[in-house]
């Protein structure tokens, strides 16, 4: 008969310890994330397009602020939540612009320097029943934590987080 | 001095067939366009279609934002509704366009940026304005680039720029309400 040995049980109970703490302190980790900062593309009412602000989701809402300007949007109206993904150049903005315009095609060759995106766009109804549709840009990876809390918080999504994983980002399922 | 003659006729002659397509290009797109502008007071813009076209979900919604906002600064509407908006129904003279994405070509931000002439992105969308009964008033299709410069969601301003073209062209500004 096999007998266990009271050292490597208490080593084998030390490990999994360990194990699952290390677990539990990286899934806290990706929860930290409760403020995204985002570029606010088109969409949301009374604000400028290609804003910078910040998105948090609340249990019925969802704030887009920047400054002191604040636009909600209600997480019972949002029809569906995509994710896809894009990227921009690292100098990008009017610098950006004005590198276009350096000598010898340096302007051309900083532009193979290019930065990840995360795409989010939401299609959502206002109270009246008009179709709407929000897009923002986040550091990579981002999209999915976002599309995740909104779906947590009760918003609809055709493309379920675990179903995106798999797939292409970006694309629409045709309906 | 004949050769010189002989040139001329040639490039002359190139010019008249290319004037002529240009005249046929012309008029082949006017083709069904409304002979007097319409009047109506209220538009109502459905939600755009791409069944046959795989359209990433951001060039979607970009469009349709755009031309939202684009309709609306043409000022030929009292009423820019959206697709789905209960106050629609109301509006004696509605006017609805239906939007279907025919072509769509993703192409590069980078590669316009590094080679200027490669990369181009580029959507040909379907336009239909019908009336409150439903009956199609015109059509005409519209394509949106961008060819140098700009991100690729940029198509699709370009597009609603073109969308407030026909819109500017085929229908009548709204009159201001008497006081």
């Amino acid at each position: 008969m096999f007998k266990l040995n009271p050292r490597v049980c208490l080593s084998l109970l030390a490990l999994s310890a360990t194990l699952t703490t290390c677990a539990s302190f990286t899934q806290a980790q990706e929860k930290q994330i409760t403020t995204f900062k985002v570029v606010h593309v088109i969409g949301l009412e009374a604000i400028q397009h290609n804003t910078k602000g910040r998105v948090t989701v609340s249990k019925d809402a969802l704030t887009f602020s920047t400054g002191p300007t604040k636009s909600d949007l209600a997480i019972s109206g949002i029809q569906d939540v995509l994710t896809g993904a894009d990227s921009q150049r690292m100098i990008h903005g009017s610098l950006g612009t004005l590198t276009m315009f350096a000598p010898y095609g340096s302007g051309r060759f900083l532009s193979l320097f290019r930065q990840k995106l995360d795409t989010l766009t939401i299609e959502y109804r206002d109270p009246n029943g008009g179709l709407h549709g929000a897009i923002f840009t986040l550091p990579q990876g981002e999209a999915a934590l976002l599309k995740d809390q909104l779906v947590a918080a009760g918003a609809k999504a055709t493309v379920v987080p675990a179903e995106e994983a798999g797939q292409p980002t970006g694309k629409k399922e045709a309906k | 001095m004949k050769l010189a003659n002989g040139r001329g006729r040639i490039v002359g002659s190139i010019a008249a067939v290319a004037l002529g397509f240009g005249f046929a290009a012309v008029l082949a797109a006017r083709a069904d366009a409304p002979p007097t502008p319409v009047h109506a007071s209220a538009i109502q813009i459905e939600q755009i279609q791409s069944e046959d076209v795989k359209l990433p979900a951001e060039f979607q919604m970009s469009m349709y934002e755009h031309v939202v906002e684009e309709i609306g600064k043409t000022k030929r509407f009292a009423h820019v509704y959206r697709d789905g908006d209960r106050d629609a129904a109301s509006a004696p003279d509605l006017v609805t366009l239906h939007c279907t994405v025919t072509g769509f070509k993703q192409g590069s931000a980078m590669e316009r940026q590094v080679t200027t002439v490669a990369g181009a992105t580029s959507i040909t969308v379907h336009l239909e304005f019908t009336d409150k009964n439903g009956q199609k008033l015109f059509q005409n299709d519209v394509k949106g680039n961008v060819r140098f410069f700009g991100e690729n969601l940029r198509a699709t301003y370009n597009f609603s720029k073109q969308v407030a073209g026909v819109v500017r062209q085929d229908f009548a500004a709204v009159t201001p309400a008497k006081k």
